[in-house]
């Protein structure tokens, strides 16, 4: 009970960047396949996986239409994550290891017993893989078994642990073997090559982002990574760099991938940094770098329809600086897009699918194509409560209530590529309302932008005080709640459909008030006063004895 | 006078480190054993201090039991004021203890930053209303008439099924060509009432099972489209979308959650969501839909069958009035 409790905890604290090979490998010989097995595998198949991919495991289940990437097809027998060389069938320890952990960043959730509490068992994960490779023809025909025919990809049998030299030796095997091509210099998948390819499934490839170890699917450990472009990702462009690099080569850039992963900040509350000197408008001026940065995990609008269970960006980072008169927040997000074109015409209406009984969150039942570029602008939000509230009660997150308004800083990024005022201060009365911009003389919000590498930086600036009654006041000392919206054209977002965060805090540090110094040194007075004069007395007794 | 021993002093000095440890580290460890939770119970700071209150209290009452007894005690402090364990050594104490005293109020006396914590309660039921205590779930228990009228349709292999899953049927049974549409639902009630039904001798009782076994069917389907992305498949409160709420969706695989509610309950939490909550329950912080604006009356009790069913818990049964 303890160690699934522990486990599952440090999975949750870890991210599943943690999880590494623990979990991944079966703790004895895997059972043969019966007709028992078969049996047992078909039904938890029926409950477990068929919503997703379908009865036939063809990946067309009734929930497939709302989610991207899609649920594996398993009637072609391509499979994505294995230890065999390019183009092969998987081992079955590597089906063990994807039904055991799940693909991080998708729909597949982890399923060993020892992760959730009512997953599948060992003998029940073989089951159902039983069952799986019965989609496939492939799998029953011996001559195609990468394990007989000695296809299979190992680990080098040398690992030199995680280092500053590995990993200067892994950056240049990333800039020869021209890894940024696709995935970009920083790792942000903003590469521009084969971006607007599709894959053998017929879907638009997405370039990973290997900063983010929480969506990389094969698992963010440095064996995991080493796989991946050992073996390839049959079905996609990633090919495989068995011949092309060396055992030692790879192990580098493995290092190096796992290097360049983000740690994510644990803290609720942005400190805004108190400066002297104007808000600098370069996010790389040093001053900006000197504000303590706060990360924000965002997921996607699942709240109202169209619910949207696919975002692209999934997490914020945002700073604050202040001076005696305004507020600024840098925004930085990676998007490997820039979108700055908007095509109101195609905008979809929510309304057909909002009623009730009716399909009510999709891609593909709302002709949604995601990666499409030119349609939607990449977009962020700021939301504050139209007041500060009194006591812990704040309006709703998601755009608050008709009784609690929200304050809305949204910034466009068509609009700024335009020359137009790229930031609209809005308020909103719950989503049900559609958001009301305020009047042009209230409109105080000054914004810079700029997007490099793959990431947008965005600078959002305003007086600390403004006379609008429904605008955020930033008081020096208050718990200021902030939350985030953000939209990335090219995933098809826009409207509702969009990424957001709940609540957090934004506080402007007040300076210290000088009592506090003021008891510290009494403090320290009269205690160094009553030791002296101890000491004194007692010298004074000593003296007398003598 | 014999020498007076350095004993009392030190003795004193180390039942206070000694307390100071058990509270804040003994406790702790000690909690985790009996609670078998993955985090140790801390000791308030309040509860700390009153804890350090009364063991100086009752070293202070046995240093001035007697004056021999404090004269021990006293003994090594003032050889340490004399001097006699060294000048260095006395500046040095004389500098540190104030600066330590310092040290404590600063960091006493010095605002600190931290999200303000709202309390919660989880099943608030302030503005539940009380109708809804009686409700019951119209799929888990169905009427002779219904099991009657589902088994005609099974005889005539025209069993109607939600929209949702309709597609994905169709396409099964293109590619199978099945005896009968229900042979895609591989448990084992239903498969003992197919071949009942082909034996042509059907039981109320097997019909009703295989009856629940097809809203199971449907309310999973329903479940993975619309909760799963939040609840998970493991419907353990860790979907995809899980990590960016604040409020972490509902565990219901934990024996403190839908375990302890009555059915009706769960039917208005997922009919109002969030918003319903009253202000007790913070419903500015919870991502929980309004879920009767998209599902009708059907696809809730459905998924809510299912949602019991995967979990592997019962609700708890109203009382009775």
């Amino acid at each position: 009970m303890i160690n699934r409790f522990t486990a599952l905890i440090t999975v949750l604290l870890l991210g599943w960047g943690g999880m590494a090979f623990a979990a991944a490998n079966p703790s004895g010989p895997r059972p043969a396949a019966t007709d028992q097995t078969l049996a047992e595998g078909t039904e938890i198949y029926l409950q477990r996986c068929s919503f997703c991919h379908g009865l036939l495991g063809d990946g067309n289940g009734p929930a497939a239409d709302y989610l991207d990437p899609r649920p594996r097809d398993f009637t072609l027998g391509t499979f994505k994550f294995r230890t065999t060389q390019s183009g092969e069938l998987p081992r079955d320890e590597d089906l063990f290891r994807t039904v055991s952990r799940g693909l991080p960043g998708t729909a597949m959730q982890a399923f060993d017993s020892d992760l959730i509490k009512n997953g599948l068992t060992e003998n029940e994960r073989w089951a159902v893989i039983d069952y799986i490779k019965t989609f496939a023809f492939e799998f029953e025909d011996p001559e195609l078994d990468p394990v007989k025919n000695g296809l299979v990809v190992a680990l080098p049998a040398e690992r030199p642990p995680f280092s500053e030299s590995l990993v200067a030796k892994g950056k240049e095997v990333f800039e020869h073997a021209k890894c940024w091509e696709c995935h970009g210099k920083q790792g942000r998948g903003d590469g521009q090559k084969s971006f607007d390819r599709t894959d053998d499934w017929g879907f638009p490839i997405r370039i990973r982002n290997v900063t983010h170890p929480w969506k990389i699917k094969g698992g963010a450990e440095a064996e995991d990574i080493y796989m991946r472009f050992s073996t390839g990702i049959n079905g996609t462009p990633m090919p495989s760099f068995v011949d092309a690099l060396t055992e030692e080569e790879r192990w580098a850039l493995a290092n190096f991938i796992k290097s360049l992963q983000h740690q994510l900040t644990d803290h609720q509350v942005l400190k805004a940094k108190e400066i002297v000197a104007e808000i600098p408008e370069d996010p790389a001026d040093a001053d900006w770098f000197a504000a303590e940065p706060m990360d924000v995990r965002l997921t996607g609008q699942v709240i109202a329809a169209p619910r949207w269970q696919n975002p692209s960006i999934e997490m914020v980072t945002l700073r604050a600086l202040y001076n005696t008169t305004d507020i600024a927040f840098l925004v930085q997000w990676d998007d490997p897009f820039k979108d700055v074109t908007h095509q109101s015409e195609l905008e979809f209406d929510a309304q057909e699918i909002s009623r009730i009984g009716a399909f009510n969150s999709y891609v593909a039942a709302n002709d949604m194509v995601p990666r499409q570029l030119l349609t939607f602008t990449d977009a962020v939000t700021l939301q504050f409560p139209a007041k500060l509230p009194e006591g812990t009660k704040k309006p709703h997150f998601f755009r608050g209530e008709s009784s609690n308004p929200v304050h809305l800083w949204q910034w466009q990024a068509h609009r700024a590529e335009a020359g137009d005022r790229a930031v609209q201060e809005s308020n909103a009365r719950g989503w049900k309302q559609s958001v009301k911009p305020q009047a042009e003389e209230q409109q105080q919000v000054i914004a810079t932008a700029s997007w490099d590498k793959g990431r947008w930086s965005v600078i959002m600036r305003r007086p600390l005080l403004t006379d609008d009654r429904n605008d955020i006041q930033f008081i020096k000392g208050q718990f200021i709640p902030l939350a985030l919206n953000a939209w990335d054209g090219s995933n098809g977002e826009h409207g509702l459909v969009m990424s957001l965060s709940t609540w957090h805090s934004v506080i402007l540090e007040a300076p210290v008030p000088l009592t506090v110094y003021l008891y510290t040194l009494l403090a320290v007075l009269i205690t160094g006063a009553l030791g002296v004069w101890l000491m004194r007395k007692e010298q004074a007794q000593a003296a007398q004895a003598v | 006078m014999k020498k007076p021993r350095t004993m009392r002093f030190w003795s004193v000095v180390l039942t206070l480190l000694l307390v100071y440890a058990l509270v804040k580290w003994g406790i702790p460890t000690v909690s985790r054993e009996i609670t078998e939770l993955p985090f140790p119970l801390t000791v308030p700071g309040t509860l700390m201090f009153i804890y350090m209150l009364l063991t100086v209290v009752a070293l202070f009452l046995l240093v001035t039991f007697s004056d021999e007894h404090l004269e021990e005690f006293l003994y090594p402090i003032r050889r340490f004021l004399r001097g006699e364990y060294g000048k260095v050594t006395r500046a040095a104490g004389l500098v540190l203890v104030p600066a330590l005293v310092g040290w404590q109020v600063y960091d006493v006396t010095i605002p600190k930053v931290q999200q303000p914590s709202s309390l919660r309660i989880q099943h608030p039921s302030s503005n539940f209303p009380k109708k809804n205590e009686a409700l019951k779930n119209p799929f888990s228990a169905a009427t002779d008439d219904e099991v009657d009228g589902f088994i005609e349709q099974a005889q005539a292999n025209q069993v109607s099924f939600i929209p949702q899953v309709q597609a994905d049927l169709d396409s099964w049974a293109e590619y199978i060509e099945p005896d009968h549409m229900l042979e895609a639902i591989t448990t084992a009630p239903m498969h003992t009432f197919l071949q009942e039904l082909a034996a042509g001798n059907v039981s109320r009782d097997t019909a009703r099972a295989a009856l629940i076994e097809k809203h199971l069917f449907e309310g999973r389907a329903l479940y993975s489209m619309n909760c799963r992305p939040c609840h998970g498949d493991s419907v353990a409160g860790d979907g995809p979308m899980a990590d960016g709420f604040k409020l972490r969706p509902i565990n219901f695989t934990d024996n403190g959650t839908i375990e302890t509610i009555v059915e009706g309950y769960t039917f208005w939490r997922v009919s109002n969501g969030g918003p319903g909550l009253p202000t007790e329950a913070t419903p500015w912080d919870s991502a929980m839909p309004v879920w009767k604006l998209n599902l009708t009356e059907e696809e809730r009790w459905k998924i809510i069958l299912a949602e019991y069913d995967l979990a592997q818990k019962t609700p708890r049964i109203p009382e009775s009035h």
